[in-house]
């Protein structure tokens, strides 16, 4: 691009293209989508069954969740290194999974009071808002899909206030982080594969 | 009677680079210097005229020991933006 003084037109052209091109980029590998949703998915089937009583466990597997968290958390400052550009909306949804950890966080803090099965609808509920809200900012049809199947997994969850509550939350895992992870991380192994 | 073009923003480089970042929040220089299809001197000279400006901050730090540079825009360059662009309007009203 050279240093030339340009028409009205010209200038007006220029601002278009530039805004599109800006909206093009797309950096998201999907890794933390997928380790979470695994991890996630791990655990609540190994709750269901320890629960059910038909494995051992020393302590709840939840617990499980909190080296995952750190090492998520790990693998999202990694690619966050990696991104060229950061986006109002990738800020914007930053903030949505931080609140939504928070109150989840908040939530768990129920078992102190012995709130029981109301928890994990709880967090369903948290989990569909969030997924809603994260698939209108970025405009991602399978999130707001995903948002409204979650909600309508929350409002099952009241009527199944027992173990089995535990593979709602299963199905949340595996279609709020580990389908979308898997989608997200074979679009950016295409795009890879086209820059080399 | 329109407003009078900013002189800071009515060059090529410099307005390509306002629009890539009034769009994003922050972007790396390699990544604008991809986008705007300029040279890297070509580049920094503009880059650090819309600094001097006001307009953009620039941060540099190191990124796996290799030296990065990121800019941003400031509170006065979107003003200075959207006041561009009304001016640009006017103009192309005043001319049809």
């Amino acid at each position: 691009m050279n240093e030339k003084e340009l028409s009205g037109e010209e200038s007006i052209k220029l601002i278009n293209r530039m805004i599109y091109q800006a909206k093009g980029y797309f950096f998201e590998s999907g890794l933390s989508s997928i380790v979470y949703g695994i991890s996630i998915l791990i655990c609540t089937i190994l709750v269901y069954f320890f629960e059910k009583g038909a494995i051992d466990f020393p302590f709840n597997p939840f617990y499980l969740m909190i080296p995952v968290f750190f090492a998520q958390g790990f693998i999202q400052f990694k690619e966050d290194k990696k991104k060229k550009v950061k986006t109002f909306t990738d800020e914007a949804i930053e903030h949505v999974w931080m609140g939504f950890f928070l109150a989840t966080f908040a939530a768990l803090c129920g078992n102190f009071a012995n709130a029981g099965y109301i928890i994990v609808t709880i967090i369903l509920l948290l989990t569909a808002f969030a997924v809603f809200i994260i698939g209108l900012l970025s405009k991602f049809r399978y999130n707001i899909l995903c948002g409204i199947i979650c909600f309508l997994i929350a409002v099952i969850s009241f009527f199944l206030q027992n173990p089995n509550i535990y593979l709602l939350l299963a199905t949340d895992a595996i279609l709020v982080w580990l389908i979308p992870g898997i989608i997200l991380r074979r679009h950016f192994k295409k795009q890879q594969h086209q820059h080399i | 009677m329109f407003k009078d073009l900013d002189p800071i923003l009515h060059s090529q480089l410099r307005l390509a680079v306002m629009s890539l970042l009034i769009s994003v929040k922050q972007a790396e220089f390699t990544f604008i210097k991809e986008k705007t299809n300029s040279t890297a001197g070509n580049l920094s000279a503009q880059v650090q005229k819309l600094k001097e400006a006001g307009y953009i901050e620039v941060l540099k730090e190191f990124k796996d020991n290799y030296p990065n540079t990121t800019c941003k825009i400031t509170q006065k360059g979107i003003k200075a933006f959207e006041e561009y662009v009304k001016a640009l309007q006017q103009y192309l009203q005043v001319k049809k």
